[in-house]
């Protein structure tokens, strides 16, 4: 069952040119040049019921004008788009209650209540019986081990712990598709841990739809089986994450460290575009999948390695080099 | 019928819960809440008694268009009930949900933006009403407010609820003016200093020259606080000619307010701030 269908959803932003200073804001009321920006061009998207989709792109490239305009919380200059059956920008209540948008940057929880006063009003908005609230209430709580701070004022939970509160509101109406705008944005290594498990957890148990955008290539490794990137409003790439770290060729990245200094640093190691420390005692090689095994073995007989390992996260290289050049992903004619 | 009930029984809860939300908001800072709403208007009443001792010159015979002293003080201490109950603050948590950007927030919620601070509006005008009726009480055990009927009570506290909703229409449109300017709150300002004066909060209608108060009978601004006081003072009864005036008002500004947001929220959504 397909969920979100975008097609040739296309988002223009106008804006002027202001000089600087005060005379500049004096000209800007009469006299506007106007610049039309394309944050989102013509962009073809289907996503089926149940899948993480990982949305990737630099800052700036368009991912939350798109997720914004799939939320309808603005409407596309045009193009089409459904989600859920409905036209996000009509924002009737039906759409609204079966979506959900959560925005690690934003806080939707009110400050100087306990995120449990909050709750209690999002049960009302969305309908949710009172059996459905507190079985979730204590489902989620118990999960993101946050029982004991339902009743502090959120003003007073630390960025993780109001991150988990925000999520668990973004929840509780059980929606059918939820958007996830860098959800563990700022938040340290276990509480990062901590909510790519939750949603997990969530996602295996509801098959709802999730579409999630982060910096973070470990959120989506952790997460996501599909990736659509998304470079200066074009689409770049959407397929398996597999496919993606393969973008850039089917090399492995392999680093090995050595007891001491390699004296023969150059000869035996150059087919592989090697990057060494200044001492001489670490190297990076770019191996080709099939041989990896053979130059592997090579290297071990050969020199004396105390460390070897092969790069954990290639997405995250390849996000880099992307960004860098564009091109790669959206072909030469750009 | 049956659907309007239907709709009554999904959304009452919402607005039931929202009022009470409201409540833990503005109580959240106790001691702040009181002194932003009775400090101001104690103040404001201890100039005008300074004032107005000083211009009658503590001479309890001399009369001015009407009143003696004493009956201008106890114009005032009206002027501070009717402003406690009729001219609140509530709007602006609207202006800052705006100008925050967390109007976002609503447009995901199965909940309007409108609706949830009419909700709020209602949970503050029920917080007022309890400060007033505690500050009559006060006052009068002073022996202040001498002639008060039950009637006359009961008249003007209905009378000041519907003034209530016609300042938060009004307050609403300075807040949704936020999608266009960054900060209203000195909108607020002129609104509220412009209300003192044309309302008869500080010098009674009585004392502008006639011209003026006819012209004034035509706006809403009599009806905010001068007449209110007037039936607080059982010099009227049931207000007819207040609830028109303010309801031809109220039809007016909910329509201007209604082409407020729509424009304001096209422009939103299209820069999606």
């Amino acid at each position: 069952m397909t969920m979100i269908k975008t097609r040739g959803l296309t988002k223009n932003f106008l804006s002027y040119k202001k000089s600087p200073g005060f005379m500049g804001s004096i000209k800007a009321l009469y006299k506007r040049d106007y610049i039309t920006k394309t944050a989102v061009n013509s962009f073809d998207l289907e996503i089926q019921k149940g899948e993480i989709v990982g949305l990737l792109g630099p800052n700036g490239a368009g991912k939350t004008t798109l997720m914004k305009m799939l939320t309808g919380i603005i409407v596309p200059s045009s193009g089409e788009i459904l989600v859920a059956g409905s036209v996000p920008a009509d924002r009737n209540k039906e759409f609204r209650k079966r979506i959900a948008l959560v925005m690690g940057q934003k806080s939707q929880l009110w400050w100087d209540i306990p995120a449990m006063d909050s709750f209690l009003l999002l049960q009302k908005f969305y309908e949710v019986s009172d059996s459905d609230f507190k079985e979730r209430i204590e489902e989620m709580s118990t999960l993101l081990d946050v029982k004991d701070l339902l009743h502090v004022h959120v003003r007073k939970l630390s960025l993780g712990e109001r991150m988990k509160m925000e999520l668990m509101a973004s929840l509780l109406h059980n929606p059918e598709v939820i958007f996830l705008d860098e959800p563990t944005i700022g938040l340290d290594l276990v509480a990062q841990e901590n909510i790519r498990y939750f949603i997990k957890e969530f996602h295996r148990k509801n098959n709802t739809t999730i579409i999630l955008t982060s910096h973070y290539m470990a959120d989506v490794h952790a997460l996501c089986k599909r990736l659509v990137l998304i470079l200066q409003g074009k689409k770049g790439f959407d397929g398996p994450i597999e496919e993606f770290e393969q973008i850039l060729g089917r090399e492995k990245s392999v680093s090995f460290s050595f007891s001491e200094t390699i004296e023969d640093h150059t000869h035996f190691f150059e087919n592989w575009s090697p990057e060494w420390n200044q001492s001489f005692t670490k190297v990076d090689l770019r191996l080709p999948q099939e041989d990896l095994r053979d130059i592997g073995k090579t290297v071990l007989e050969k020199f004396p390695v105390i460390e070897f390992n092969t790069e954990k996260m290639p997405i995250e290289r390849v996000m880099k080099t992307l960004m860098e050049k564009p091109e790669l992903a959206l072909g030469e004619n750009h | 019928m049956e659907k309007i009930i239907n709709t009554l029984q999904r959304s009452l809860p919402k607005w039931w819960q929202t009022i009470k939300i409201s409540w833990s908001n503005y109580t959240a800072y106790r001691l702040n809440f009181f002194l932003q709403i009775i400090g101001p208007a104690l103040v404001f009443f201890f100039v005008k008694y300074n004032l107005w001792t000083s211009v009658y010159n503590g001479d309890p015979e001399l009369v001015i268009k009407g009143y003696n002293l004493d009956q201008m003080i106890t114009y005032h201490i009206w002027s501070m009930v009717v402003g406690l109950l009729a001219q609140g603050m509530s709007a602006l948590n609207l202006a800052e949900d705006i100008r925050m950007g967390r109007i976002s927030s609503y447009l995901i919620y199965p909940m309007n933006f409108w609706e949830y601070h009419t909700a709020g509006f209602i949970a503050f005008e029920t917080l007022q009403t309890f400060i007033s009726i505690l500050t009559i009480i006060v006052i009068s055990l002073f022996g202040l407010l001498p002639g008060l009927t039950l009637s006359a009570l009961f008249y003007g506290f209905t009378y000041c609820i519907y003034v209530s909703l016609f300042w938060f229409v009004l307050q609403y449109l300075t807040g949704i003016i936020g999608f266009w300017l960054e900060e209203t709150w000195i909108l607020r300002v002129i609104l509220s200093i412009l209300t003192a004066f044309l309302s008869g909060a500080i010098i009674p209608l009585e004392l502008y020259p006639e011209w003026l108060v006819n012209l004034l009978n035509y706006t809403p601004f009599p009806y905010l606080t001068y007449y209110p006081i007037k039936i607080f003072m059982g010099e009227i009864g049931f207000f007819t000619k207040g609830y028109m005036i303010l309801g031809f008002w109220m039809v007016v500004l909910l329509i201007v307010n209604k082409i407020i947001w729509k424009k304001g929220i096209r422009m939103y959504t299209a820069a999606g701030m």
